[in-house]
């Protein structure tokens, strides 16, 4: 049924608060739970629900972002009908997500696609939502808008027909919503607007703090359960990473760890991402280390997130806390000294 | 169709009968190895990686899951739209279905598949080893020395030579003499099955022995001591490096071992020549905090509770409490309960282990391949004990 839907990614949110790890990728695409993009749990809870034909709509630092998405295999997306489309605009201000003025520049999308029904979303929501399910409720309470909520917040995720949001973005200028967020919030419309309460995992990724916490609360296993689950995996960026070695001396505790690494020394509450390698007698602890990184010998890690290709030379310490992670940067290096 | 200098065959039809169970619904060449590759990686990856992009691949036993894992080839970067991976399966006429007879026979089958792309030369390989092997260095030495058709061989110690096919040589590496399993080898080089033939030769050849009623339809037992005794210029290319026939229990273990100790000689972390395999979508590995992993390899999709030690874990697998496995090849999606001990077993995909359970090899040289037939046998018994 949801290939009556069309998905729409709103990738185009910049965020200050998420600077430190968002100076060359877009939110969408900044690494996630070991191996994902944040992009990879809503696209991939498109595609569980049915979905065929996705636009992503980007705007800030979208070179990553594309790579990582290509075209749509890892997805199932790279269709001869419908499938991945691809919509940065660079040079709009967008205010809020779901910009009209955004869609408008790509409004031959809208007018080709034949499905009935559109599911508007923004790329930074981690978790495992059946789409179909609401869909469903939408179209038994014959609501113009739905809405989706969790706790009382929206989600930033809103279904409507596709006639209808066409109208809207036709008619941005005389009602004056620059979004969908703007019609929403207008009492005085006559829409039917619904709420949809979500009551599984979300996590809403906004922060450098709500990434870490989020991120380590995956180590609660009743917490990943929800979120990977057999009938309704999440897909990402496939990569040809050899099993991950534990080496004689490695002490794992209480960790996820992806494929390719070579693990020496003890890692504590963490979560260690693709190709990273971890030397002897280092401890790492409530860590967050991305891809390709390298940490050295004898090394202490606390409460850090270390990005891409990061190389941290033997015997370095560093610590955050627990509500100021110490963040480093993709690409660079930090040493003992550097650091005293 | 686009003409291809060099075009690969590899035989994937091998029933592996000494792998037992493994192999009862599985052709060899999909038997997992290594904690997520299957052994028909090996030999795709290599001829990625060497350049070759047109691979026929033939099959015969089992090949369901086979033919479902090697599908368009995109896992190995075969897909293309000129050459790629294509399955050959045995021919279905329109009275009968006619079996491979042989490895030459096989190819004799397929003869219109290597016409489709006229190549220069073809390679001939099989779906049953554990190596990295460059064959675009192998078909230079080929042409370099002119010759009709190169094999692969590599030192094996001489105790052991009389297993293999021996291939006796002179000075410059020519082919005087071949022999299979000799039991007084005069020679310690053994052929690996990796042939390059020039396709006049391959062509002429498997004419000439399709027409034999005599012959096996064999390379090594027909087509080679036909060329040596037809006088054409066999050279014998030597392989360094690791190469593993995993064509028994042990072995198959033994390779997989191989992969633990402190620097393998077979590098799966080799960004320049890498394994590739059709990934499954799982999340990463979990471990415990009562978890203990040392020296293992242990891929995505497991949950570890339990202490592991010198093991291999495919994915999906999962550990539970109290439990521990030793010298141990865990393959996919395999559950192991609590207070389970294992050690030096290999545990096919898909199974259940009860809580409790205790398997391990009594003799030395043992390995236990666990079966539902062997855990319904433990049930009876206390402690589960063998």
């Amino acid at each position: 049924m949801s290939k009556l839907m069309l998905g729409i990614i709103d990738a185009t949110t910049y965020k200050e608060e998420m600077k430190d790890l968002t100076f060359n990728r877009s939110i969408a695409a900044v690494p996630f739970a070991g191996r994902y993009r944040l992009i990879d749990f809503v696209l991939s809870n498109m595609v569980n629900s049915g979905i065929e034909s996705v636009a992503i709509f980007p705007k800030y630092q979208y070179r990553s972002l594309m790579d990582h998405l290509g075209s749509g295999k890892n997805w199932d997306l790279n269709r001869k009908r419908d499938g991945l489309f691809f919509f940065p605009s660079p040079d709009l201000p967008v205010p809020q997500i779901g910009s009209f003025q955004h869609f408008q520049q790509h409004i031959d999308y809208f007018l080709r696609s034949s499905q009935k029904y559109a599911l508007i979303c923004n790329s930074y929501t981690v978790c495992n939502m059946d789409y179909e399910a609401i869909l469903q409720r939408h179209i038994e309470n014959k609501c113009d808008i739905t809405q989706i909520r969790h706790q009382g917040k929206s989600l930033n995720m809103f279904i409507l027909e596709t006639s209808l949001l066409l109208e809207l973005i036709s008619t941005q200028q005389q009602t004056g919503y620059q979004s969908i967020i703007d019609v929403v919030h207008d009492p005085t419309n006559q829409l039917t607007i619904c709420d949809y309460e979500y009551s599984g995992y979300v996590a809403v990724i906004d922060s450098i703090e709500s990434y870490f916490l989020h991120s380590l609360e995956l180590l609660r296993p009743n917490i990943w359960k929800q979120l990977f689950l057999k009938s309704r995996p999440i897909y990402t960026k496939v990569k040809d990473e050899p099993p991950t070695r534990y080496m004689n001396g490695s002490n794992v505790k209480n960790s996820m760890i992806a494929n390719g690494c070579i693990i020496e020394g003890h890692v504590e509450n963490s979560i260690i991402f693709r190709s990273v390698k971890i030397g002897k007698g280092t401890v790492i602890k409530n860590s967050i280390i991305m891809q390709k990184s390298q940490i050295g010998d004898q090394c202490q890690l606390n409460n850090v997130i270390i990005d891409k290709d990061v190389r941290i030379s033997d015997g370095t310490h560093l610590f955050g806390t627990k509500e100021q992670p110490f963040v480093i940067q993709k690409g660079t290096m930090q040493g003992a000294l550097m650091n005293s | 169709m686009i003409r291809k200098k060099c075009v690969a065959m590899l035989l994937a039809g091998g029933k592996g009968s000494r792998l037992n169970s493994l192999t009862k619904n599985l052709a060899k060449p999909a038997v997992p190895f290594g904690g997520k590759y299957r052994i028909i990686d090996f030999t795709l990856s290599n001829c990625t990686n060497s350049g070759i992009d047109t691979v026929g691949v033939l099959t015969q036993y089992q090949p369901l899951e086979l033919n479902t894992y090697i599908g368009i080839g995109s896992a190995w970067d075969l897909d293309r739209k000129n050459g790629g991976v294509t399955v050959l399966p045995p021919y279905a006429e329109s009275s009968e279905v006619r079996w491979y007879k042989g490895t030459a026979n096989a190819i004799y089958q397929h003869l219109n598949y290597l016409k489709q792309y006229d190549p220069e030369y073809v390679l001939i390989l099989s779906g049953d080893h554990i190596y990295k092997m460059n064959y675009s260095e192998m078909l230079e030495y080929h042409i370099e020395k002119k010759a009709d058709v190169t094999i692969s061989v590599i030192e094996v110690p001489w105790e052991e030579a009389s297993r293999f096919g021996i291939m006796n040589t002179n000075e410059e590496m020519e082919i005087i003499e071949f022999e299979e399993k000799p039991v007084h080898p005069k020679n310690n080089l053994a052929s690996m099955g990796i042939y390059i033939f020039k396709w006049s030769i391959l062509k002429e050849f498997l004419e000439i022995d399709n027409c034999n009623p005599e012959s096996s339809h064999d390379f090594g037992k027909d087509v080679i001591p036909l060329l040596i005794e037809k006088k054409k210029r066999l050279v014998a290319y030597p392989f360094k490096g690791y190469w593993k026939d995993v064509g028994t229990v042990k072995s198959l273990w033994e390779a997989n071992m191989d992969l633990l100790v402190e620097e393998p000689s077979l590098d799966l972390f080799d960004h320049f020549w890498r394994i590739y395999s059709v990934n499954p979508n799982e999340p990463p590995q979990y471990i415990a905090p009562s978890a203990d992993v040392k020296e293992s390899l242990v891929n995505e999709g497991c949950i570890i509770e339990g202490k592991v030690e010198k093991s291999v874990l495919f994915q999906g697998v999962y550990i539970g409490q109290e439990t521990t496995i030793k010298h141990s090849v865990i393959m996919p999606n395999t559950v192991i309960g609590e207070n389970v001990y294992l050690e030096k077993v290999i545990v096919p995909p898909n199974m259940e282990i009860p809580n409790g359970t205790v398997i391990y090899a009594r003799e030395q040289d043992d390995v236990i391949l666990v079966t539902e037939e062997l855990l319904e046998n433990l049930k009876g018994r206390e402690g589960g004990q063998r």
